[in-house]
């Protein structure tokens, strides 16, 4: 019939001409942000432009003195297929020359081998599993991994002479790796794990769980969960279900994230966590890093999701500065396993084994302040490297 | 509508896979770039196509098709690391795989109709994405299955970076199996399926043993599905838990919805436009995208579809006064 | 062991109150028009947000804010209703599909073009935050007003069904339409209004059911496989089998985060194929043979 025939014909048509309308000539320096910039998770895509945007603009929108043009590419949730194809796009069309961003562990995995291919430099500002960096010689992190916070909360927990204490974790990636990470420090300095109880992403009532922590007669619950409704609901949960009343202390990691944290309201105060960035975190970098980021991106919050994209932009700052702004992937990434910084959160490096962050881990306590909920920093654990590796 | 004269050129089963080749072809020279979208474009469209036989042709709207997609993409990217890295050994594998799975499904499924049968085919996928879960050893968990590296097709071509290769192996698979679906829907067995969602009564009086029609033609889209996963599997290097997720399935349906139901081109049509909607969309801004894609899934549902062509036409072809019939 | 039954009933009856009372207006919609509304779980999200709003910015209390946020919804609901949706009743149910699924994509773009895409919370009054002791355990308060608010709404939707007039009207415009009308019963009023009942008990859903799912842009498609196979078990229509359906299916989901957690939610989903299998026609209903 013609009617589908002239459809057809239109339809490619159309395509050719939308798909053609994209082609940018390549003077600057290009670099393809990755994340996921709707849908569920699209917060992580707001903290992650916040980060940088301010960090782009508190440079003067120049990096090492080279124009500087940012792509911006919406992963969805986790979605390897698709994160793979719009990578594959950056680099082979839009020819970015860096990459960053990435939250989900499979859409990271799904892209070592185009970059590697490539020799793109990418910065992970966000996936945490141990295991990515290692897929390629390409990739840099600088968020944190699960066993870089978990093994110095488990020390303390020890010293603090808890001995019984059941995990709870969000049954994912991270949460497992969370788990095991704990596991294996806590029974290392002689005390005892009761019970692992994994909570499955689709739980909107945490009730069930909390009444579960109770019943091990544990004295403290360490947990981990995703940011969002998950993190949200099992914190009220703990509270309003009573096992703060019970005595079971708290010990979590990211669950106090900045994000989230006004939203518990005063249940939260005193509720300790382990983490490597804190917003109350007192030095001068820190304070220039809110400033610049109430500035450019006010809906942004400073937290762990757009410090990671901050400090990001910094390693993609001295790739460039040690490449002069050429394309050179080998070059790039020599220079990254070199640095060393006085971060927001604190002094970090880059490990040249692992390509991920060493830095600081703290305990923090929610405090009550003038200006809301924060988390107050009240021991250094020192500089931690990912655990999860061996050395 | 069927066309009962398989004589005409258009409805030959041949005419519209060779337009996939030609278009795939002329996609390959002229659009290098993206040749990553192309090969996503190509097994989601014969993904959609395997939809269309149980959705279009065998009249069961199906919400948990992805079960069958994913299920072949596991068990290619499994095939992969633990046997075999050849690639089509692993594409037989995921039509294995894709056409158990609706086997064993369907003895049950195809009991039900109507929205009984689209709540239980969302059920079936959600218990299999819950197993793939638990069983993370095997699966990768959410963490995806990325321990493996596929070898060349024939042994010989590599899957490389920009995509060329992909692109080739999925437009090709597509193809041939567009010409195969085609074929059946053509085909005396295919023409009593669509009797029997057209009028299962008449079918019945008739003699037709429908549970058995109804069983191998959802067997057949399983095998369809069961490839598409498996390209998407190889030609990705990782297979993750969103191959089996709801969102998948609501997304081929409204890709097949789109494009038109029951004649097989509509499942073409549909993933392209969407396809290529979603990723123009998505590039020119990636936080409000979904405003585009809404507002046109509702414009082509309220606006008729010959206004909806005639306004198209006019944007893109300058023509003079010429007369022309209408089909 | 008694304690754990208890906490199952209790954790079970809460999460299955908050499906049924977004669910019914789904349900009877179904049942009534044959309209498939992908777009239902908008209303529960608009509702919620609405709401939100009133408490945040304006500085309502909970209930009148709850109430200005059910009133939005009907007049949003209803406009939809009487502008679009109505002339897609007479289409395919593929077609209201992809248009309900559109309009929601676009509802939930606008949500995050106006709101952004953080949690937004219900700020609840003081004594519902409160802590109740029930002895072998504590509870928020909020959990049994929800519980009260489900068994009102079976209970008035139920009695409004069967003992009013408009319920008469309802059930014969469901049973015959043709008939119905050519009786003089107001088939487009009743259309509308159940319609816009439907959305008002979403909305009312999606403020209780905040704290157990919280309220940002995606909620529309998130949590519309639930409703979806709270719809389906319960029956097409049913108002009493979705009750049934959504206490049902809340208690063994919240059993097997008790008991077996790391499977997941494949208890839910067995559960849903098992009751489905044998009461295809909604739970309440044996199986005509």
């Amino acid at each position: 019939m013609k009617h589908s025939r002239r459809k057809i014909l239109l339809t490619a048509a159309i395509t050719a001409l939308s798909l053609h309308a994209f082609s940018a000539q390549a003077t600057p320096v290009k670099i393809g942000i990755v994340g996921p910039f709707s849908g569920p998770f699209a917060h992580y895509g707001v903290l992650f432009k916040g980060g940088v945007e301010s960090y782009l603009a508190s440079q003067g929108g120049k990096l090492a003195g080279q124009a500087i043009e940012i792509i911006y590419r919406d992963s969805g949730g986790p979605n390897p297929g698709g994160t793979k194809a719009v990578v594959q796009e950056l680099v082979v069309k839009d020819k970015v020359d860096y990459l960053g961003g990435f939250i989900f562990t499979p859409n990271a995995m799904a892209i070592a081998p185009i970059i590697q291919q490539s020799k793109t430099p990418t910065v992970i500002f966000n996936a945490a599993t141990s295991a990515i960096t290692a897929k390629s010689d390409y990739f840099v992190r600088t968020s944190y991994t699960l066993w870089q916070v978990t093994v110095p909360e488990a020390q303390w927990a020890a010293k603090q002479g808890i001995k019984r204490v059941v995990t709870a974790v969000s049954d994912y990636g991270p949460g497992i790796d969370a788990e095991n990470a704990f596991k294996s420090e806590f029974t290392k300095q002689g005390g005892q794990v009761v019970e692992s109880i994994r909570m499955p992403m689709s739980t909107k009532d945490f009730a069930p769980f909390v009444q579960r922590i109770k019943a091990t007669g544990a004295q403290a619950v360490y947990t981990f969960l995703p940011g969002g409704p998950p993190n949200l609901g099992f914190v009220k949960a703990y509270n309003q279900n009573g096992l703060a009343d019970a005595g079971i202390r708290f010990l979590g990691t990211a669950e106090m994230d900045e994000f989230d944290l006004q939203k518990f309201g005063d249940d939260a105060i005193g509720l300790t966590t382990a983490f490597h960035y804190s917003a109350a975190h007192d030095s001068e970098a820190n304070k220039r890093f809110k400033s610049a980021l109430k500035a450019t991106a006010p809906e942004a919050v400073a937290n762990y999701a757009s410090v990671g994209a901050w400090d990001g932009m910094y390693v993609i700052e001295q790739m460039i500065q040690a490449t002069k702004g050429a394309r050179d992937g080998d070059k790039a990434m020599a220079a990254a396993k070199s640095l060393k910084w006085e971060s927001p959160r604190g002094p970090v490096s880059i490990d040249p084994q692992t390509r991920h962050i060493t830095q600081n881990v703290y305990l923090r306590k929610v405090e009550k302040t003038a200006d809301g909920l924060v988390n107050r920093e009240i021991q250094n654990f020192g500089a931690q490297r990912d655990h999860g590796t061996k050395p | 509508m069927t066309d009962m004269n398989p004589k005409r050129r258009h409805e030959s089963p041949l005419f519209s896979p060779f337009l996939v080749v030609v278009a795939g072809l002329a996609w390959w020279f002229f659009l290098p770039d993206q040749l990553g979208l192309l090969t996503k474009l190509a097994y989601t469209a014969l993904f959609v196509i395997s939809l269309d036989l149980v959705v279009g042709i065998a009249g069961l709207p199906s919400l948990g098709h992805a079960a069958l997609f994913g299920v072949g993409a596991y068990a290619a990217g499994i095939f992969a690391t633990f046997v075999s890295p050849d690639p089509l050994v692993g594409l037989f594998i995921g039509a294995l795989a894709g056409s158990l799975t609706a086997a064993l499904s369907g003895l049950f499924l195809l009991r039900f109709q109507g929205f009984t049968f689209l709540m239980l085919t969302v059920a079936t996928s959600q218990v299999l994405l819950s197993l793939a879960n638990k069983f993370r050893d095997l699966t990768g968990g959410d963490d995806g299955l990325a321990s493996y590296v596929m070898g060349g097709v024939f042994g010989v071509w590599d899957f490389d970076l920009y995509g060329k290769v992909a692109s080739v192996y999925a437009v090709a698979s597509l193809s041939i199996g567009y010409f195969v679906a085609l074929k059946f829907k053509s085909s005396p067995f295919g023409l009593s399926v669509r009797g029997i969602h057209e009028n299962r009564t008449r079918m019945v009086a008739i003699g037709t043993p429908i549970f058995l029609r109804l069983w191998v033609t959802y067997v057949f889209a399983g095998l369809l599905a069961g490839i598409a996963g498996a390209i998407s599997a190889q030609t990705n290097g990782i297979v993750a838990l969103d191959s089996l997720s709801f969102n998948l399935s609501a997304e081929a349906l409204v890709m097949l919805i789109l494009g038109g139901v029951g004649r097989l081109h509509g499942a073409v049509l549909g993933t392209l436009i969407f396809g290529v909607l979603h990723h123009t969309a998505a590039s020119l801004n990636p936080y409000h995208w979904m405003f585009a894609v809404g507002a046109i899934l509702m414009v082509v549902v309220v606006v008729p579809r010959d206004t909806l062509l005639a306004t198209l036409r006019s944007l893109v072809i300058k023509q003079p006064n010429r007369h022309r019939a209408q089909p | 062991m008694e304690e754990l039954a208890l906490n199952i009933l209790i954790d079970g009856t809460t999460y299955g109150m908050v499906l049924f009372v977004i669910a019914v207006g789904m349900s009877v919609t179904l049942g009534l028009m044959r309209f498939v509304n992908l777009s239902h779980g908008a209303f529960a999200m608009i509702g919620g947000y609405v709401t939100a709003h009133c408490i945040q910015a304006w500085g309502f209390g909970f209930f009148s804010a709850t109430l200005l946020g059910v009133l939005f919804t009907i007049a949003l609901a209803g406009t939809l209703e009487h502008t679009v949706l109505r002339h897609l009743y007479r289409r395919s149910e593929l077609t209201q599909v992809l248009f309900t699924i559109g309009l929601s994509f676009f509802l939930i773009a606008t949500t995050n073009a106006i709101a952004g895409p953080q949690i937004q919370l219900i700020a609840l009054p003081d004594w519902l935050n409160a802590q109740v002791d029930l002895g072998f355990r504590v509870l928020p308060a909020q959990r049994l007003l929800v519980i009260a608010v489900g068994v009102i709404v079976l209970v008035a939707i139920s009695y409004a069904v069967a003992k009013t007039r408009f319920g008469v009207w309802l059930r014969a415009a469901v049973d015959n339409p043709d008939a119905a009308a050519s009786l003089g019963i107001p088939i487009r009023l009743v259309q509308s209004t159940t319609f816009a009942c439907g959305a008002a008990l979403a909305a009312l859903g999606g403020v209780l059911g905040a704290e157990l799912m919280p309220l940002e842009p995606f909620y529309a498609l998130k949590y519309l496989v639930l409703v979806l196979v709270v719809v389906a078990v319960g029956g097409m229509g049913d108002i009493k089998g979705t009750f049934m359906a959504a206490w049902l299916l809340g208690t063994i989901d919240t059993a097997s985060q008790y008991l077996a957690s790391s499977w997941g939610g494949i208890f839910f989903f067995v559960a849903m194929i098992l009751f489905l299998a044998r009461r295809p026609d909604g739970i309440l209903k044996a199986r005509e043979t």
